[in-house]
This record gives structure tokens, C-alpha cells and sequence, in this order.
């Protein structure tokens, strides 16, 4: 029987470019922004869960460098690389620790320091990422440049625009819905001091007049490569009584975390069953395994807000369907009609989301962050107005064949 | 058969780490032959090179926690390198010996590895005294430092 467990603190970085900080001191910034929000001491601490995508940021084994900043010497630690999804594959770690009865109180942390590239954006990353994927392509045969133009370049990013593609197909949307979601996100990221691409009423005409990049995706729709690093900390119930929490807490109701087979390419390049991206089956079992965990029997009127991992526009529709907040092909009536907004009926990504802050492995983290810190109500000038019982943190990545998702609650499941 | 090149590629993949503000004055000092280090206020705890939290207590750190060092350092453990790679997968003998040491500066807690000069592996002990030596022209960059040698 898993035991009832609560997200007791939050903390991040400021996200955006950091060349003021190494590695460790972006990290350490995160963590003890977390122990001074939980109001704990760090020995209260027992277990620590951390994670990135060590190519990124160009340091291999990241966290043998930082226990001693963030209070982690001499204790239990794990480190995940899930690629896009390991914020949210190290929420889950963290909350496993707990769940389990293994440990009463676990911090998780997550980050990436794009920076740390000396190329633009996240190539020298993906490339550390795809070096092993590009030596099995010799083994088969493939040669590397004509995989280089098909896009591999972002596992993530290069298949986007045929996902994003996919979509209109099935949904009957247009580039203008993606015009409208990526200009929600600047605007929202405004309110939000943690936040990178900030851009005050920024509407769909703004974005529209943006460069065509690689259709249907234009400049305006492309989340940045940010530094940032995002952190959370988990108690049981009975930690949360002896520790004297008195503070708002979040308590997690259900996770879930499937892959499917769409795998870029397949796995080892023999070619992938599925034919559209934006089917996503991963993220509608993960979702569905999610809800019944957290006893939710209809999201649609039960879950009150959502945090999508969307590095671009489309995905968000794509996935608040897959994740069932609308029926298929629905979700950009709903965005036309400003359900999403942080005002609206369903607000989905009130932080800006992915598409204007993305430092990968601080990302899925993130997204727990945002939804426990709508339902502590203390997300400031982004909390949404109404009331928040039931938030999804919802993480996407690996090589696209990822996810995970989070149900977080105001009370705890009842057994 | 040596090295293959992959030519072609539209981009190349390299890193570019920033050491953060408190790593950039410590090389920076290097320029005054100077060796900082942060000094916690909380626990006393002394390290180099300085950081922004502290090893032994997590306190918060900054610039005011910088303290200068004078240099001198006791060894506390070495090694005697012979050989090195020739960069086709061989070892040669080195003509000279390389030693590399732990010391722990005057004044800190923490220790530090450098190379050790002017110096015959054979007279090395724990506890010698060692002092720095410095680039001619330092420029404060990690190269100002060349070694350590005892005195």
C-alpha cells in the first residue's frame, strides 16, 4: 500500500541565460529556495533525487560535483536522464522514495545549463545525446548527413514539425491556433518572475508576423534553450505532522509514466510501427493510469488546471487532448475561446509553460512546481482565480516516446 | 588506421563552461599572484577555491566570505607519473617525472592537487613546505599558476 505523500516546498532558479553561475551554483540556487519555502532544515532531509541530461551541460556525472552545495554529502542520491520527460521521471523518483516508506522526506531536484554550449540553443547537447544513436546509424549503414537534413538534429525538435503537422491533419486546426498558444505563453510567462521569454500582451498578430522557421513552425513558436533548475520536496503524512508544516502543502494523488513505440526512427533504426507523431498513446495510458491511481473518474470537470510539457504550440493542444481535458480535435476551439487562459474555465500552462521557459531537465520538474504552487495558491501574478483542487503536471521527452503525469490534490487520496 | 573525420556536418559540438562570479575572481586574482579562498562565517570553515556555499555548513557565501592566502602550503600525499599517452594510443617514458600533489594550503581547511617542481620525488614528505610559483607575465587564467616547489 503506497503511503499518502505531500509536496511540502518548492523552489527554482530564475531561468534564462546564466553565465553568472556554474552548474552547481544553479542547482544549489533551486534547492535551498525549496528548504527555505518547506521550512525545514536541511538535516530533516533524508534522500536526495536529481536529474539532467548530462550531455547538455557538457559535465558528465553533475552530480558528483554539487552534494557538497546543496547538503547532500554523506546521503542516499540518484540520478535519472530520462531526456525531456527527466524532470518529471525525477518527480516520480522522489515521490517513489516516499511513497514506498523507504524515506519520510526527499528532496528532488532537476536543471540544465544550456549555456554551457558553445553552440546555439541546445545543439551541443542533442549532438552529446545523439552521438550514440549516430554510431549505430554506421553500424546499419545510414549516413549521418542525410539524417543530419531529415531533421534528427533535436530528437525532440526536428520531429516536432512533422508532429505538429500530424495534428492539423487530424484536428482540422490551423497555424493561427499555434499563433494564438505561443502568444498565451509569452504573455503568461510576464507574470512570472522565474520565467525567460516574457512578453507582455503579446497577441497572435505578433507572433504571426514572425519568420516561417520550418512549416508550420515560425520563430514565434520555438521555446528557448534556458539555463534554470526547479526543485521539490516531498514528506509523508505523518513527516508533514512532525515536522509542524503549517504552510499549504500539495499532495500527490497519482502518477503514471508509459512510453510508447515512437521512438524517432524506432528503436535501433529499424523503423517505427507508428505513423503519427501526434498520437502520443503513451500519454493517454499515462494519463488514464493517473487518474484512477488518484481516484479522478472524470478529468474533464475534475481536474482544475494543467502544466503541459510544450516546447512548441501544438503540442499543448495535442496533449491537453491525449491527456483528455478536451474530446479529440477540440482544443483549439477551446484556446479561440480563451479557456486556457489563466482566467478562463480550464487553464492550461499559467506559468508560461515550456514554449517560453525550457531549461530540458528542469522543465518537466517545472510543470510539478507550477500545478503545487496553484494549489498553495501562491503562484503570485500567475495564480489562477478560481479554485484549484485537482492540478496534472505533465512531462514529454526521451526520444518523443516518453511521458509522465502527475495528479496533484489539495487533501490527500483517501484510502 | 588513425583517426576518421565525419565531414559534412552542418554544426559541431563543443562546450563553453562558465566557472561562475566567484571562480572568476579567484583566476582573476591570479593576475597579483594571489591564491583566495572563502573563509564561513557561520562555521569557520575555510576553502579553496572559494565558493558560494559552504562545504561544511551550507551557508550562503558571497564576496564578502574572500580571504587572501600567502601562498605557502604543506604536502600531504603525492604521486610519481612516468608515462604518458603519445595520442596514437601508446605510453612513452616521460624524461622527467611528473609529481603530482594533495596540499593544503596555510590557513584552509580543504586541500587542493597541483604539480610539484624543482623538486627529486625521492626528498618528498608529508608535511614539506611548498610555496607557489607564478607565470612571469600572469594574465588570470588557470595556466598563471605553474607549480609548486618547496620552501
Amino acid at each position: 500500500m503506497r503511503r499518502n505523500v505531500a509536496i511540502i516546498g518548492c523552489g527554482q532558479a530564475k531561468h534564462g541565460r546564466r553565465t553568472d553561475v556554474n552548474q552547481a551554483e544553479l542547482v544549489a540556487e533551486a534547492v535551498w529556495a525549496a528548504i527555505e519555502d518547506a521550512g525545514i532544515a536541511p538535516e530533516d532531509i533524508e534522500a536526495y533525487a536529481v536529474g539532467n541530461m548530462q550531455g547538455f551541460g557538457g559535465i558528465a556525472q553533475p552530480d558528483l560535483i554539487f552534494a557538497e552545495y546543496i547538503g547532500a554529502v554523506g546521503k542516499p542520491m540518484q540520478r535519472v536522464a530520462t531526456g525531456g520527460t527527466v524532470g518529471g521521471s525525477t518527480a516520480h523518483l522522489g515521490y517513489y522514495e516516499v511513497a514506498s516508506g523507504m524515506y519520510d522526506v526527499v528532496l528532488a531536484v532537476s536543471w540544465e545549463k544550456h549555456s554551457d554550449s558553445a553552440e546555439p540553443g541546445a545543439t551541443t547537447g542533442l549532438l552529446h545525446v545523439a552521438f550514440a544513436n549516430l554510431s549505430y546509424m554506421m553500424k546499419v549503414g545510414m549516413d549521418m548527413r542525410s539524417f543530419a537534413i531529415m531533421g534528427l538534429a533535436g530528437a525532440a525538435a526536428g520531429i516536432s514539425a512533422y508532429q505538429a503537422a500530424q495534428y492539423m491533419a487530424r484536428s482540422g486546426c490551423r497555424i493561427e491556433h499555434f499563433d494564438m498558444v505561443a502568444a498565451k505563453a509569452r504573455r503568461n510567462a510576464a507574470k512570472n518572475k522565474y520565467a525567460h521569454l516574457k512578453w507582455p500582451n503579446c497577441t497572435a498578430d505578433d507572433i504571426a508576423k514572425t519568420e516561417m522557421l520550418i512549416w508550420p513552425m515560425r520563430f514565434g513558436h520555438v521555446c528557448p534553450a534556458s539555463d534554470g533548475a526547479s526543485c521539490v520536496i516531498y514528506a509523508s503524512e505523518e513527516a508533514v505532522k512532525r515536522l509542524g508544516v503549517e504552510r499549504p502543502v500539495a499532495w500527490v494523488k497519482g502518477v503514471a509514466a508509459y512510453a510508447d513505440e515512437e521512438a524517432d526512427q524506432g528503436e535501433s533504426y529499424q523503423g517505427t510501427a507508428v505513423s503519427d507523431y501526434s498520437d502520443q498513446t503513451g500519454a493517454v495510458i499515462s494519463a488514464i493510469k493517473a487518474y484512477e491511481r488518484a481516484g479522478i473518474k472524470d478529468p474533464k470537470k475534475e481536474i482544475d488546471m494543467a502544466e503541459i510539457y510544450a516546447p512548441f504550440p501544438h503540442q499543448e493542444l495535442m496533449f491537453s487532448e491525449r491527456l483528455g481535458f478536451f474530446d479529440d480535435g477540440m482544443a483549439w476551439k477551446a484556446v479561440e475561446e480563451g479557456v486556457t487562459e489563466i482566467d478562463g474555465d480550464f487553464p492550461i500552462c499559467p506559468s508560461g509553460g515550456v514554449n517560453a521557459t525550457n531549461a530540458i531537465g528542469s522543465s518537466g520538474m517545472q510543470r510539478v512546481v507550477e500545478a503545487a504552487l496553484q494549489i498553495m495558491r501562491k503562484a503570485e501574478e500567475h495564480q489562477i482565480p478560481k479554485d484549484v483542487r485537482n492540478a496534472v503536471a505533465h512531462a514529454w521527452g526521451g526520444q518523443v516516446q516518453f511521458n509522465t503525469v502527475m495528479v496533484l490534490g489539495d487533501s490527500p487520496k483517501r484510502r | 588506421m588513425g583517426v576518421v573525420r565525419y565531414e559534412g556536418l552542418p554544426f559541431v559540438a563543443r562546450f563553453r563552461w562558465n566557472t561562475g562570479k566567484i571562480m572568476e575572481k579567484f583566476y582573476e586574482k591570479f593576475a597579483e599572484k594571489q591564491i583566495i579562498a572563502a573563509r564561513c562565517e557561520n562555521c569557520g570553515y575555510t576553502v579553496v577555491p572559494p565558493r558560494m556555499i559552504c562545504p561544511k555548513c551550507s551557508s550562503k557565501m558571497d564576496e564578502k566570505n574572500l580571504v587572501n592566502m600567502d601562498g605557502r602550503g604543506v604536502v600531504l600525499s603525492h604521486t610519481v607519473v612516468r608515462k604518458k599517452l603519445d595520442g596514437k594510443g601508446n605510453f612513452i617514458d616521460l624524461n622527467k617525472p611528473e609529481i603530482v600533489a594533495a596540499i593544503k594550503l596555510k590557513g584552509a581547511d580543504s586541500q587542493i592537487f597541483v604539480r610539484l617542481g624543482e623538486v627529486e620525488a625521492e626528498e618528498l614528505k608529508p608535511g614539506m613546505e611548498v610555496v607557489p610559483v607564478w607565470a612571469e607575465k600572469p594574465e588570470g587564467k588557470p595556466s598563471d599558476l605553474l607549480y609548486f616547489k618547496p620552501g
